[in-house]
């Protein structure tokens, strides 16, 4: 003991006492949060497996191959005898069905309500600002039962049976069908081989980017128009048409038709009403967000450049779109991600309008006595890679943005 | 926004609509389509409200609506809470407007004293879904209608009382805060109870008050002055402790809340419990130790990653085994445990933004003053970036506030819950069911509004203090 | 300085405090009590019928949407004929119906609720699969009521088979054996069909009513209650059809390795049978004066007591406070459109399938 204390003493001039070093303590406070964070999640995770083989509850993933036993709404071609897995990745699809176009809607939307907000016009911005305030203080869920039930199940929409067809002129074909169900509108379909189809145009792509870029370099190199838009839709449609009729024409327009009975509806792309409830209500709400979001990205950009926009004798058009709107992007960008996230992450909320989303379809499958645990689990994981992958391409643009703006 | 800029002298009426509605041919154009096109929506939204809407469903369930399966003998319970929240809510914005006043003056700025009418026109929203309240109640028999008028006159006039806070003389305004504190805590005990063991939040308020005030200046040793701050901490809290030793009566817990009551209470609940672990994780994933910032960082990630939806299925399906076998937890408090832990990893990021935020300089500074790294953290670091993110973590309550509406699909009986077992009532099987979503959407609007506008005000105000 | 050593000296106290507290409650949650958690939750595993008395209520797993099984009134009280049988147990093991406190369930938590011990009893429509009886760790008790699944559609359509259903869209409720069932028998004929689901009726409902199904698929009781319903409001003529889809047996659930507990509850729920075979009802029980021995035992004369942990007057505080089984389907069953008469769940002397164990 007396030596313990002693020893420190002596080298007291040389460095404090062991208990005073910075570098002990790092080392030390590191080792005992990370012991007793480790120490409760051995805890619980030993409580779990103790508490569910004491119970009998399956531990395996086993179930993952076993037959799904139900049908999938709005899904006629899959067999309930397939494995779960199967259901699973029919829901990871929807997720991204009415993730992917909420974000679309969400987008247009929010741009619209953004730049009305600011409208000299006083009734457009009212309005606008009406909007905003009505949708972003509604819970999404609202929103959602509400699109699923006042706006299809009650709304002006007939029953399937007496479905709207719009012909297109001089034809027979459906351009559009219309009930409280499912809407049908014309899609494609193969009719051959697509890989050389898809290389031809993934090629045209890339050649398109290339173009893009000489011409941004000729544009920076001698001043003139570079009309880049123009060049790479060229290239991209040409490499189309080019595909479309080097591989004898493997595409075919597909038009929707409701079947002999009038139960079905056959060939176009069709959308049942729980993705458009989710699709809309969600696009709607994330867009009161991102209206807002756009507005303080405008009003932040300094006013001295719209002045000097003025002063160059640019139109309100062309102050916008070549002065503001591109300033204010790069501010309103990270908030826009957050809020696309938002709205995927919304879409597990389907489950309320039956729409058939990873979320919905999991949580069917474990009442049907799938074990809760392993289920939810691999949603989770599912919705966190995706998180994970956009917040990283998004860490990067960020800085790459940042770099350019000094 | 330009358009609502004050309008120059001798504008005529008719000035103005060319200058706001047909200030060139497309904004002219855009003006003639959407005004009948507005005028029109309005009409068919007020005719719904009004004439076609079949609002029975709300009307005869309003008070299931309000407190759910709450029990009704039980209600004097509720009554109580709200009268002493809105106490609670008086003295606080009594006691703020007084100092906000004080702080004024003493920069030699002339303001106005904020005043009740002013602060109710701020909450217009509520206000009116108040009224629609009991509009209801008066249109059914008295048996709903007492109720509502209990709870409105007695909080409007409890709130009247407790803003008269603001006439305290300046040396008692840390009275003011211990008040209002005091009686949040009592308001929510005078529901869940006065069990010996309510003592905690208590005496932790006033437990931290009698260390600060304890009258210890005239001693010198500061190791006598601490422990004697530590004595008049202790026997405060042991004072308190036997209180409510003394006490000793049971409420009524939460599993027994539902309807807006628990909505708003979960809410808060998870809130408040979410703000001490929310602001370990900004700290942890600021910190300069590897393993920590590691730890924390993959929590908040993950958390955010997520649904949370997938976390409160997770939560019910789950939770309950986590725990040893002997412990139970019902359905509310997993609700609330996992709403605790998710609002943590936002708050916590809400709290990094504020750190990030703040200027090197404070922090050098301190550590000019020879300060170690707890007290600049403590002192000077949270005070400011705290203060700098009260309107964010205002919405961070407003999203948590709409994403309670979630727990309808775990089946706990929440506002929106409250809906489906209406329907399931013989008289509304299929009836009404806009009515009741409509009414649902304007109850959370109305809440959800009111805060919005007071986080934006705050936001004014705190920009403008900077 | 001050602050620093404020805060370590808080966090000591409290923590000596709590400490104090924790070790006079006996290892109680007392912070959670104090937070408002305070009188939730029903009992572990293992000597449930102990907790329950300690606790003096039975937390009872129950469905508060399902018109005649579960729904709650405008004044938040519950009723219907599965929270009677809650109010039976109540009544049988504590002795005072009045002390149940109801837990809302999904159909697709409640067996998880069951086995974490978040609820004592479950009895909530469930039905009795040889998977749940396995998997699920849950013990079906005595079926209170057999149903089957129908499928039901507008009378206007002329449909009778499941045949005339191809391609249709169908309305189920999700996580339910109903689904199951439904893939299960459509799949196994070959009829393709689209199946639209739904959380709860209350969004069925308008939904099949709006013709955005054609059928309707769900435990015959509840198609008869909604046929009645949606009739008795004006609606379109309904049709149930004859084909049953499969067995319903319907009744209360406890968790697995209980023994004492089952037993407690099953024979506080077949009192009520017993009761109705012997004539008793809640107006007579009290004043029976024959001498049939079976009756006396079952009334617990002379402290008859088979050692099923129950006091012996349980049967006769289920019956008067609750009634027999016949008192407790009359009171919900009719009024969704069903009668006792013809169906299994009549009294066996009536050619039911209503038949208890004897009590001696």
């Amino acid at each position: 003991m007396t030596t313990e204390t002693q020893e420190p003493q002596r080298r007291n001039l040389a460095r404090p006492p062991f208990y005073r070093d910075v570098r002990v303590i790092r080392v030390v406070s590191q080792l005992l949060a990370v012991l007793v964070v480790f120490a409760i999640a051995f805890w619980l995770v030993n409580n779990l497996i103790s508490n569910m083989n004491r119970l009998g509850i399956s531990t395996s993933f086993d179930f993952l191959f076993g037959p799904t036993n139900t049908a999938i709404p709005y899904h006629g071609t899959f067999d309930p005898r397939s494995p779960v897995w199967q259901m699973a990745l029919v829901g990871i699809k929807n997720t991204f069905l009415a993730g992917f176009f909420g974000v679309i809607l969400a987008s247009v939307m929010g741009l619209l309500v953004g730049i009305s907000r600011l409208s000299d016009n006083w009734l457009v911005a009212r309005l606008a600002t009406f909007y905003v305030e009505l949708f972003r203080n509604i819970p999404p869920l609202v929103i959602i039962i509400f699109f699923g039930f006042a706006v299809f199940t009650f709304g002006p929409f007939p029953i399937f049976s007496e479905s709207w067809e719009l012909k297109v002129p001089g034809s027979v074909n459906n351009f559009l069908i219309i009930n409280n169900d499912r809407w049908g509108i014309p899609g494609f379909t193969a009719t051959g081989a697509l890989v050389g189809f898809w290389a031809i145009l993934i090629f045209g792509v890339i050649v398109a980017a290339y173009v893009w870029l000489r011409r941004t370099k000729h544009f920076e190199r001698t001043g003139q128009p570079h009309h880049r838009v123009l060049w790479f839709t060229g290239v991209v449609l040409a490499s189309l048409v080019l595909a479309y009729f080097l591989t004898g024409q493997p595409v075919d327009m597909s038009w929707p038709v409701i079947s002999e009975n009038r139960r079905r509806v056959d060939g176009g792309f069709i959308a049942n009403w729980g993705w458009m409830s989710v699709t809309f209500a969600l696009g709607l709400y994330t867009a009161s967000h991102l209206g807002e979001i756009i507005r303080g990205s405008i009003l932040a950009v300094h006013q001295g450049q719209s002045e000097a926009g003025n002063a160059l004798a640019l139109s309100a058009f062309q102050r916008y779109r070549f002065v503001i709107l591109p300033q204010a992007m790069r501010i309103a960008l990270p908030p826009t991600i957050n809020q696309y996230l938002n709205l995927v992450k919304n879409t597990s909320l389907g489950t309320a309008v039956g729409y058939a989303e990873i979320t919905a379809l999991t949580k069917t499958s474990v009442g049907n006595g799938r074990p809760a645990f392993q289920s939810f689990i691999i949603v989770m994981a599912v919705y966190l890679t995706f998180s994970l992958s956009i917040s990283l391409v998004l860490n990067i643009v960020n800085r790459r943005l940042e770099l350019e703006s000094r | 926004m330009t358009t609502t800029a004050p309008a120059p002298p001798r504008e005529t009426s008719l000035d103005w609509v060319k200058k706001n509605l047909f200030r060139n041919w497309w904004s002219g154009l855009i003006s003639v389509i959407l005004l009948p096109l507005s005028l029109y929506l309005a009409y068919r939204a007020l005719r719904f409200l009004f004439v076609t809407g079949q609002w029975d469903a709300v009307r005869v369930n309003l008070t299931l609506f309000m407190q759910g399966t709450f029990s009704r003998d039980e209600q004097w319970r509720l009554i109580s809470q709200i009268m002493i929240f809105a106490l609670a809510f008086g003295i606080g914005l009594g006691t703020n407007s007084a100092a906000s006043h004080d702080r004024a003056q003493d920069a030699g700025l002339d303001v106005e004293r904020g005043t009740i009418a002013g602060t109710l026109a701020r909450m217009w929203s509520l206000v009116a879904f108040i009224g629609l309240l009991l509009f209801f109640a008066t249109t059914d028999d008295m048996g709903n209608l007492i109720n509502p008028f209990l709870f409105v006159g007695g909080g409007l006039v409890m709130g009247a009382v407790g803003y008269q806070a603001r006439r305290l003389p300046r040396r008692f305004r840390n009275v003011g805060w211990l008040l209002t504190m005091t009686f949040l805590v009592i308001g929510f005990q005078i529901v869940s109870g006065f069990d010996a063991g309510g003592w905690v939040p208590l005496g932790i308020i006033f437990g931290v008050s009698a260390y600060s005030i304890a009258p210890v200046d005239r001693f010198e040793a500061s190791w006598l002055r601490g422990a004697l701050r530590f004595a008049a901490a202790l026997i405060v809290v042991l004072a308190i402790r036997a209180v409510y030793a003394a006490v000793d009566t049971p409420g009524i817990g939460w599993d027994d809340w539902s309807g807006l009551h628990l909505t708003l209470m979960v809410s808060a609940i998870a809130i408040v419990l979410a703000f001490p672990l929310g602001l370990l994780l900004a700290l942890a994933r600021r910190s300069t130790l590897p393993a920590l910032r590691i730890m924390a960082t993959a929590y908040i990630e993950v958390i955010r990653g997520v649904p949370l939806i997938t976390l409160l299925f997770m939560g019910q399906f789950i939770l309950g085994f986590v725990v040893p076998q002997d412990v139970t937890l019902s359905a509310i408090t997993r609700a609330i445990a996992v709403m605790t832990f998710f609002s943590a990893a936002y708050i916590a990021e809400i709290v990094r933004g504020g750190l990030q935020a703040l200027p090197k300089g404070q922090t050098e500074a301190g550590q000019a003053l020879g300060l170690a790294p707890p007290p600049i953290m403590r002192r000077i670091v949270l005070p400011q970036a705290l203060t700098a993110v009260i309107p964010a973590m205002v919405g961070q309550f407003i999203s948590l506030f709409k994403d309670s509406s979630l727990l309808s699909i775990i089946a706990v009986l929440e506002f929106l819950g409250v809906r489906k077992i209406i329907h399931a009532q013989e008289a509304f099987r299929g009836v009404g069911i806009a009515e009741t979503l409509v009414f649902v959407a304007i109850g959370y609007w109305a809440f959800a509004f009111a805060m919005s506008r007071e986080s934006q005000r705050l936001e004014r105000r705190l920009r403008v203090s900077r | 300085m001050k602050r620093t050593k404020l805060f370590a000296a808080l966090t000591a106290l409290m923590l000596i405090l709590a400490a104090c507290t924790a070790a006079e409650d006996g290892g109680a949650a007392t912070t959670e009590a104090a937070a408002g958690g305070g009188d939730g939750g029903g009992a572990a595993a293992g000597g449930t019928l102990d907790a329950v008395r300690a606790a003096d209520v039975v937390v009872c797993g129950v469905n508060d949407g399902l018109p005649g099984f579960g729904v709650v009134g405008a004044d938040g009280t519950y009723s219907g004929f599965d929270v009677d049988f809650c109010r039976v147990v109540a009544a049988g093991v504590l002795g005072d119906a009045d002390k149940v406190e109801y837990k809302p369930l999904t159909a697709d938590v409640r067996f998880t609720s069951l086995q974490s011990g978040d609820i004592d009893v479950l009895i909530r429509n469930t039905t009795w699969t040889a998977t749940r009886d396995g998997q699920e760790g849950a013990s079906f008790l005595f079926t209170v009521f057999y149903d089957g699944q129908g499928m039901m559609v507008p009378a206007s359509t002329g449909f009778t088979t499941l045949e005339d259903l191809a391609d249709a869209n169908i309305c189920v409720l999700s996580g339910t054996t109903t689904e199951l069932n439904l893939t299960a028998v459509f799949g196994a004929r070959g009829i393709p069909f689209n199946p639209v689901v739904f959380e709860d009726n209350a969004q069925l409902r308008p939904a099949y009513e709006e013709g955005q199904c054609e059928g309707w698929t769900s435990d015959s009781s509840q198609l008869a209650s909604f046929k009645a319903a949606i009739e008795g409001e004006g609606g379109d003529e309904q049709f149930i059809m004859a084909e049953i889809i499969s067995k319903e047996p319907l009744g209360p659930v406890v968790s697995d390795g209980d023994t004492e507990w089952a037993q407690a509850v099953e024979w506080s729920v077949m009192a009520t049978v017993q009761a109705w075979e012997f004539g008793l009802d809640s107006g007579n029980i009290g004043s029976y004066s024959g001498d049939n021995p079976n009756i006396l035992n079952f009334l617990g004369t002379d402290n008859f007591d088979p050692g099923l942990g129950l006091s012996s007057d349980f049967a006769i505080q289920v019956v008067t406070q609750v009634g027999n089984y016949k008192e407790i389907f009359d009171r919900h069953i009719p009024a969704i459109g069903l009668s006792l008469e013809g169906s299994p769940n009549n009294i066996w002397t009536d050619g039911g399938l209503m038949y208890v164990p004897p009590y001696r």
